[in-house]
């Protein structure tokens, strides 16, 4: 067999993989990149000095420990429930309801929703990059209405119950909109959806810069950002007293909205034409789908999560708006790839993400690592395990023919056979 | 006479299915030798295994006499096999001299070199030998699918082939491609050659081969001289019971009208007018049939009527209401099946599995889909169903459509559209790539819903179809619809004449189309 054939084989291999063979082969990417990056954790202890060697293998002395580092991630991640160098092992203080978990799981619950976003848009066959301007002026749009209502409205928790659903809804429709703007250029106008939306994430970024510096910037602030909403109209971390900017009630509400999309996807008429219209554009529009009108509605609908995306950011990390909004929409690409663009496996892939972020922090405090270093074991990790992911949409997308060795009985005449 | 090919009971089996059970084939030098069957008889299966592609699980293979155990082509190819698949192995940008030496070229300069004078000769040589229409100079991306194939079969025999294969090498052909193949055949077992060809389509194993072997289910069932068998006596091995060749539609009278097409002039995906002022009927109990030459506009008249192309001009109406603008959507709600012309393309989503392709069209209908949820479950039962009653193998409703075979994927798409108790049903190729049996099911079907008094609009390549079928059939030509005739009075020449575009001497020298009105 040629490289090529080996590369195609390997290809229909993936695409035609099973979800728990997906499932299989993402722990032993993690493992994998695990393994790998414990030999860069070496190879880069052995090239720094220090005084005294964290680790020593074969006599040889490294600077830092790759068992350490690994074992420090993912324990702060979780807030330290294991004592790493007591024998008791576990730690009798360790208190689910802790500041590092709750760093995970404010991760989590933000990519949740661009996790989602990009989701809904990879499976109408749209490739909406444009999640993070949509998130950008949702959640400007959410913290604009939140300043310019709040003082109509009695404050406490009456005043939150009314205006944070409102201030959600809001960053939805405007996140929504400016998804629907990409969508209506594809459908009407024939241009391109990922050039569009990579234009848009520019724009959005520099009107949402342009609006606050100019118009609602905070008086008493030097750095671009609007005025802190009052503490009753953001998400407080109400369960988690060490605080760690996370709020269960957001965490709830993304899992719910990803036990709805899922139900939109699979279970209704909506879904199936936006799916069909994904898979296969031809056979959508014979089937009786209007190609136009799903392509906006499902840019809207794409737009609209991550708007929401941008609204919880408002509301439960910032308590404001403010210039360099951190890459969320960026990420959501890479969390929506990992799930196999699948709403319920957005969860463990955001759950995944935020792990790695939250425990980088702890690595940078706990070890002398540098964080840059960090950085690097956590790219390895979303590669490995993103690539097989990544390699099954491309053989979808290539249209390859799975392998059908064990029906090779039908006379060859398979799919491809006409008079 | 002696003895080409002698495969002694070969058997070939892959996990979960027999292919090829206890199988004895003779194949004599110098004759034409067809192996006949349905889809997934086990046919290319037998003859991968005579080309060193698979190894047989039991039997042996024997060549000349002598037994062989081929490891791989090469092998096969060293002992005089060629095999011409169905899918060309050409460079298109090479030349069709370059292709028949790719691999074995001639050389010169102590072999550092090839010598592309010598190569063109020997090809023209070669060509010359066997009465080869075949410029050696073209380039492959050039010429038509007819000389690629020959040259495929020039390929194997500049590598020294006394016997060749052809996989189905009329399924890529037009008829005029076919007799020129024949012809080749005559010439090649002139001198010496012997040819096995696979084929599931009677007439062609009848017209061209001199003995004729059908397989049906991985078994022998016989070998029979050509001359001395009929096509009912073939049928009949084929699909193990008798079998009804040529549809006949008994006469009955049409009811009220239920589309008129008037005036009606499309364009293709490329702009160039496609179909122009085409006008006709189709009443209640009544099947509409259209023959021409494919690529003369059927596909564009369809699709206009399906509501998948906006007609540049003219007019469609359906029971009784203007539908010219209305969108696909309504158009399936209102009572429209399709069978459309590409299944991959458009008549199943081939990653989705047959539950969900079950529905595909009656997403947004009532029976599926109430409040906009869709039941599964009914969709489920609905996939089943159609399964059961057009015989789709193997029968897993979970199984992407994908993984079935074109003749099975015809089988569920004709099912599903039938299925839908339509008022009008468009049918384009309806039995396009399925074998005789599921062939008279599916004509069957066509005129119980005919008897029903449902209108039925039929698209297909083959005359003998809408011949046998319809009971007007429109002729179309460049776009035209040259004449509507009586199918039942009216010759295989004449219909023939009005695919070539010419119309009856009364009407040669009228300029004007004729607006053909069914009756």
């Amino acid at each position: 067999m040629s490289a090529a054939e080996n590369a195609k084989a390997v290809l229909r291999r993936l695409t035609a993989a099973s979800a728990t063979e997906r499932i299989l082969i993402s722990f032993a990417a993690l493992v994998l990149a695990v393994l790998v990056g414990a030999v860069i954790i070496l190879v880069s202890g052995r090239i720094t000095t220090c005084q005294t060697a964290a680790t020593t293998l074969f006599g040889t002395g490294f600077c830092y420990d790759p068992v350490e580092v690994y074992l420090v991630l993912f324990n702060g991640a979780l807030g330290e429930p294991f004592l790493l160098n007591d024998p008791a092992l576990f730690n009798p203080n360790w208190n689910p309801l802790n500041f590092g978990f709750a760093l995970t799981l404010k991760e989590t619950t933000l990519l949740v929703f661009t996790g989602l976003s990009v989701a809904v848009s990879f499976r109408a066959g749209l490739f909406n990059i444009g999640t993070q301007g949509q998130l950008v002026l949702g959640g400007l749009a959410t913290a604009l209405f939140s300043l310019f209502v709040a003082p109509v409205l009695p404050s406490g928790l009456v005043g939150g119950l009314v205006l944070i659903p409102l201030a959600v809804i809001v960053g939805a429709l405007v996140g929504g909109l400016y998804g629907a703007i990409p969508g209506a250029l594809k459908a009407y106008a024939d241009a391109n959806e990922v050039i569009t939306t990579i234009m848009l994430n520019f724009i959005a970024a520099q009107i949402a810069f342009v609006l606050v510096s100019e118009f609602f910037s905070n008086p008493d602030s030097q750095v671009v950002e609007t005025t802190p909403l009052p503490d009753w109209a953001t998400l407080l971390p109400v369960a988690f007293p060490q605080g760690g900017d996370f709020s269960i009630l957001a965490l709830a509400f993304g899992l719910a909205l990803v036990v709805g999309v899922w139900f939109l996807l699979e279970q209704t008429s909506f879904g199936y034409d936006l799916r069909t219209s994904g898979e296969q554009p031809e056979a959508a529009e014979y089937g009786g789908v209007d190609a136009k009108r799903t392509t906006v509605t499902s840019m809207f609908l794409s737009g609209a999560l991550g708007g929401m995306g941008g609204a919880i950011w408002v509301l439960m990390v910032m308590g404001k708006w403010q210039a360099g909004v951190p890459s969320l929409g960026f990420d959501g690409i890479t969390v929506s790839i990992l799930a196999g663009n699948n709403p319920l496996g957005v969860v463990p892939a955001a759950l995944l993400f935020g792990t790695l972020k939250s425990g980088s922090l702890a690595v940078q405090f706990g070890t002398g690592v540098p964080k840059q270093l960090v950085g690097v074991l956590r790219g390895l990790i979303i590669l490995f395990v993103a690539m097989p992911e990544f390699f099954r949409m491309l053989g979808s997308a290539i249209d390859l023919e799975p392998d059908r060795e064990t029906v090779a009985a039908d006379g060859g005449a398979l799919g491809g056979d006409d008079e | 006479m002696s003895t080409a090919v002698h495969l002694d009971e070969i058997t070939k089996r892959f996990p979960g299915v027999v292919a090829n059970d206890d199988v004895d084939l003779t194949v004599e030098r110098g004759t034409v030798h067809a192996l006949l069957g349905e889809n997934g008889a086990g046919k290319t299966t037998l003859m991968n295994i005579l080309y060193g592609l698979y190894e047989p699980t039991e039997g042996t293979v024997y060549v000349d006499g002598e037994p062989r155990d081929f490891d791989s082509p090469a092998d096969a190819i060293d002992a005089g096999i060629g095999m011409i698949h169905q899918h060309f192995m050409l460079v298109d940008p090479m030349t069709v001299a370059e292709n028949i030496v790719l691999g074995n070229e001639p050389r010169k300069w102590f072999g550092t070199t090839v010598d592309r004078e010598r190569a063109r000769q020997e090809v023209i040589d070669l060509s010359n030998r066997y009465g080869f229409d075949v410029n050696p100079d073209d380039a492959i991306e050039d010429v038509s699918v007819g000389v690629q194939q020959r040259v495929e079969i020039l390929k194997a025999l500049y590598r020294g082939a006394d016997i060749l294969i052809l996989d189905e090498p009329t399924a890529v052909l037009t008829p005029q491609e076919v007799e020129e193949l024949f012809r080749v055949f005559e010439e090649l077992t002139a001198q010496g050659k012997t040819i096995i060809f696979i084929s599931h389509k009677l007439g062609e194993a009848m017209h061209a081969a001199d003995d004729i072997t059908v397989l049906r289910n991985g078994k022998n069932v016989g070998t029979v001289k050509a001359d001395e068998t009929s096509n009912e006596e073939l049928a009949e091995l084929m699909v193990g019971r008798e079998v009804l060749l040529e549809p006949k539609a008994e006469p009955q009278e049409p009811g009220d009208e239920v589309v008129a097409v008037r005036n009606l002039s499309a364009e293709d995906n490329r702009g160039i007018p496609a179909v122009s002022d085409v006008s006709f009927d189709i009443r209640e109990g009544e099947v509409f049939g259209v023959a021409g030459v494919d690529g003369n506009g059927q596909s564009q008249l369809v699709e206009a009527i399906t509501g998948l192309r906006t007609p540049t001009e003219g007019s469609i109406s359906y029971k009784g209401r203007d539908i010219t603008d209305a969108s696909r959507r309504s158009r399936i709600a209102d009572g429209m099946a399709y069978i459309p012309e590409d299944r991959h393309e458009r008549g199943l989503v081939m990653d989705f599995d047959l539950v969900q392709n079950g529905i595909l069209g009656s997403q947004h209908s009532q029976t599926f889909a109430a409040d906009g949820r869709i039941h599964w479950s009914d969709a489920r039962d609905h996939a089943e169903r159609i399964i059961d009653e057009y015989d789709v193998r193997p029968p897993h409703a979970d199984a992407d459509a994908e993984s079935f075979s074109g003749g099975n994927q015809q089988k569920f798409i004709v099912g599903r559209e039938l299925e839908r108790e339509p008022d009008l049903v468009v049918a384009t190729h309806p039995t396009r790539g399925v074998d005789i049996g599921a062939m008279e099911f599916i004509h069957e079907r066509l005129l119980d819903l005919r008897a029903e008094g449902k209108a039925v609009l039929l698209v297909s390549s083959k005359l003998d179809e809408v011949q046998g079928l319809s009971d007007c059939l429109g002729v179309m030509h460049d776009g035209e619809l040259m004449d509507i005739v009586d199918p039942r009075n009216t010759t295989e020449e004449e219909i023939g004449l009005l695919m070539a575009g010419e119309r009856p001497d009364a009407d040669a020298t009228d300029a004007e189309p004729p607006v053909g009105d069914a009756k």
